[in-house]
């Protein structure tokens, strides 16, 4: 036998290491590899959660009201930051306080994190710099006004929503997170694998709302003007289309600032003499009142159970269309004494008060309307007059949508489409009809009597328009704190149909504690005035201009000579007293004392601005005879008048052709088609 | 005895150093794979969160483009500098339009 070679044993040895080698090979590889590729998976790479962006909030015209954009959260480590100077000068230019872009350039300090988000590109500079770490973060970016985030609401640091539609909607407008696989370089260096390029994220659905936010913008205007000139403690404006139930503009306002909600959905009160109608339009659908109907009035005073109530306007009697004009307590429970408590509470109700109207917001007041079973010797009397009910304003202005639009009460909307991010639309308002609460002719029996509010004699006349007409009925209650009325201290409402022939507006203005005037009709009524003059004015605030031409009521040329004398007789008398009437304020279990009637009244509203005085010389007035309507008022605009419209012979003005009259004065042109 | 082939040998070298070329040659295709790989990944990251950045500075200037043309700022200047206001009813002039034009 020989003995093995030494160079044979190497071998062998060789061998047996390269069979052991591919056993373990086979081994970790065949039999174990998913296991230790699973491992290796884990070491290697992260799997990172891609928030997803929040849907966007439109309103009815498109607009962007709320969306969302990438911020980012900047970490420094200033040990490992090469040049301290130069990030400290690139943090101050991207706007990082000062005291923070000093902290974050002290090299004793470990870790600094700047408070805020930055845009990435305001702050690239730094991010490209050794040791400064960026963290994206989605934000919620909202435009426009702090009314119209009353109703978006809002969302927290984390992304969750916090209030308004944003927390009603959450569900739509969230979106779906994705994930992406984030593995490591030699250097530890991030990046998202190539390999597996995870799921992206869905964004989240589109809301649009059915706010206009050109009239969302003229209502908090003219409701952040009235609050202010009156030193009132806030105020409610809501714009609805008694077409389709849809919100066109709630601006709500409250100098408490823990008030952020929209107090126009959350805040009930009693509604004082703008209940009025619906009681007249109860008697007048049950048979049992007409407009001609008449009541004695007493002088304007009138004990029942024990409790006198009182009138602002003393007349002997009044009937139906004079107890909504001039706002007759007295009469309106005379009238109501014709209604039983069941008919009374059952029409109420149907009208919507007392039950959330359902529009999509967190929270919503339901308002208070007892039933007969609960009412005192005094409540049928009490809520004629608009006490012992609560309501909220968009309650209010949704009941009022039914005598607008011919006595169907809509479901009020706030969301007029949901459209998925590819576009296709998930949700589309449609018109929705609760119930039909009056006839459509006891309808317009209704808006009939509430355009004498609105003329000369009622209680709303500082609402009225010159070309246009204007229904509507003025309120004036007394205000609750802590659940007593307070003195002297009243919610003036005034809600108003427009035009008044064909309505495209419901407005409800109301005012809270007005110092000074605090009559419906001489707070909230010009307030609404102010608002419907703005829309009118403005190219896009959801007004159907063509129909609107139809309801224009062209001033005659004999009509606006009148006007013209009228005019300078206020010009002239302008210190005179108001004639401005004033609604009826009761309340129950309210000292006579201190009630309105006893109280002398001022008025304070602001002085109109001084006419501007033109320095330009008087000329002629041209003749524009021959010429089409918008040739002749183009002609008179050059020549320095202003122009109004009115029926009459085409080309006829008022002054006439030739006349010498002021630069800037007011011309009327006849032949309006 | 068997005889060793002299021209075997090489031939059996040539061919394990073919293999072997062959290894190195996949081997490093693999490898500059996946450098590109990663470096196209890393390139792709770079221009996403650059676009984002852009994204949201549009958002941002978008947004104040909104504030700045919008009727709250712009309805005060224009009653304080040029001595504007809002038209009373009576002065807005609603024009006819045929019943083909949009409204």
């Amino acid at each position: 036998m020989t003995r093995p070679s030494r160079v044979g044993v190497v071998h062998l040895a060789l061998a047996l290491f390269v069979v052991a080698l591919l056993v373990r090979t086979a081994k970790v590889q065949l039999l174990q590899g998913r296991t230790w590729a699973a491992s290796a998976q884990r070491q290697q790479s992260t799997e990172r959660v891609v928030p997803a962006p929040r849907g966007e909030i439109l309103d009815a015209t498109g607009e962007t009201l709320a969306q969302s954009r990438e911020t980012v959260r900047l970490d420094i480590a200033p040990p490992e930051v090469r040049d301290l100077r130069k990030l400290r000068a690139i943090l101050l230019k991207a706007g990082v306080p000062a005291e923070f872009a000093r902290r974050a350039s002290d090299p004793r300090r470990k870790w600094v994190t700047i408070p805020g988000r930055y845009l990435a590109i305001d702050v690239a500079a730094a991010s490209a710099m050794r040791g400064v770490y960026t963290t994206a973060i989605i934000e919620r970016a909202y435009a426009f006004s702090e009314g119209t985030r009353r109703i978006i609401g809002r969302v927290d640091a984390d992304g969750k929503a916090v209030d308004g539609v944003e927390l009603a909607l959450d569900a739509l407008l969230k979106g779906t997170p994705g994930a992406a696989t984030v593995m490591r370089d030699s250097r530890g260096r991030r990046f998202e694998s190539p390999a597996a390029p995870g799921t992206p994220p869905v964004t989240g659905n589109t809301v649009v709302l059915t706010i206009n936010h050109q009239l969302q913008q003229i209502a908090e205007r003219a409701l952040g003007d009235a609050v202010s000139s009156m030193g009132a403690e806030g105020g409610d404006v809501v714009v609805m289309d008694p077409a389709d139930g849809s919100v066109l503009a709630m601006a709500s306002m409250r100098q408490d600032p823990r008030a952020t909600a929209s107090t126009a959905l959350t805040e009930p009160y009693e509604p004082g003499s703008t209940l009025k109608p619906f009681v007249a339009a109860i008697l007048m659908e049950h048979g049992k009142a007409k407009e001609s109907d008449v009541v004695p009035t007493y002088g304007g005073e009138l004990t029942i159970n024990g409790r006198t109530i009182h009138d602002e306007h003393l007349a002997a009697s009044f009937n139906l269309t004079d107890v909504i004009r001039y706002s007759s307590n007295v009469g309106i429970v005379q009238f109501a004494q014709r209604l039983t408590p069941r008919e009374q509470f059952e029409a109420l109700r149907d009208f919507g008060f007392g039950t959330p109207t359902g529009v999509p917001y967190p929270v919503e007041a339901a308002g208070t309307l007892r039933e007969p079973a609960r009412w005192s010797k005094q409540s049928a009397n009490s809520m004629a007059m608009g006490y012992e009910v609560a309501v909220t304003p968009l309650q209010l202005a949704s009941a009022y949508t039914a005598i607008a639009n011919g006595g169907e009460l809509l479901q009020p909307a706030l969301v007029k489409e949901v459209r998925a991010p590819d576009g296709t639309v998930l949700y589309e308002h449609e018109r929705r009809v609760l119930r039909r609460v009056l006839s459509p002719a006891v309808a317009r029996r209704v808006r009939q009597m509430l355009l004498g509010v609105v003329e000369e004699g009622g209680t709303a006349k500082l609402a009225e328009l010159g070309s246009f007409s204007l229904a509507g009925k003025t309120g004036t209650a007394r205000r609750t704190v802590n659940g007593r009325y307070a003195a002297s201290q009243y919610i003036p409402t005034f809600v108003g149909l427009f035009p008044g022939d064909n309505p495209q507006f419901v407005i409800l203005v109301k005012i809270d504690n007005p110092k000074g005037a605090y009559y419906g009709g001489l707070t909230a009524a010009p307030v609404t005035k102010a608002v419907l003059e703005a829309a009118l004015a403005s190219r896009n605030a959801a007004l159907d201009r063509r129909t609107l031409a139809a309801s224009r009521q062209e001033q005659p040329l004999d009509s606006a000579r009148t006007a013209l004398k009228l005019a300078a007789a206020v010009q002239v008398a302008s210190d005179s007293v108001s004639s401005v009437r004033r609604d009826s304020v009761h309340a129950a279990g309210v000292a006579d004392d201190d009630s309105a009637g006893t109280t002398p009244f001022v008025a304070t509203l602001p002085a109109p601005p001084a006419p501007r005085v033109l320095p330009l010389p008087p000329r002629a007035v041209p003749d524009v005879r021959g010429l089409t309507a918008r040739q002749a008022a183009h002609v008179l605009h050059v020549a320095g008048f202003r122009v109004q419209l009115a029926a009459g012979a085409a080309g006829e003005t008022f002054p006439a052709a030739g006349t010498v009259a002021p630069a800037g004065s007011l011309v009327h042109l006849a032949g309006a088609p | 005895m068997a005889t060793r082939k002299v021209g075997g040998g090489g031939s059996g070298r040539l061919r394990l150093a073919l293999v072997l070329l062959c290894f190195l040659v996949i081997t490093s295709g693999v490898i500059l794979r996946r450098v590109y790989g990663i470096a196209a990944a890393r390139e792709l990251q770079e221009l996403d969160a650059r676009r984002a950045a852009l994204v949201a500075e549009r958002l941002r200037l978008e947004g104040q483009i909104r504030s700045a043309s919008g009727r709250a700022r712009l309805q005060p200047i224009a009653e304080q500098r040029l001595d504007m206001h809002v038209p009373n009813d009576s002065q807005v002039i609603i024009l006819p339009r045929d019943a083909h034009d949009t409204p």
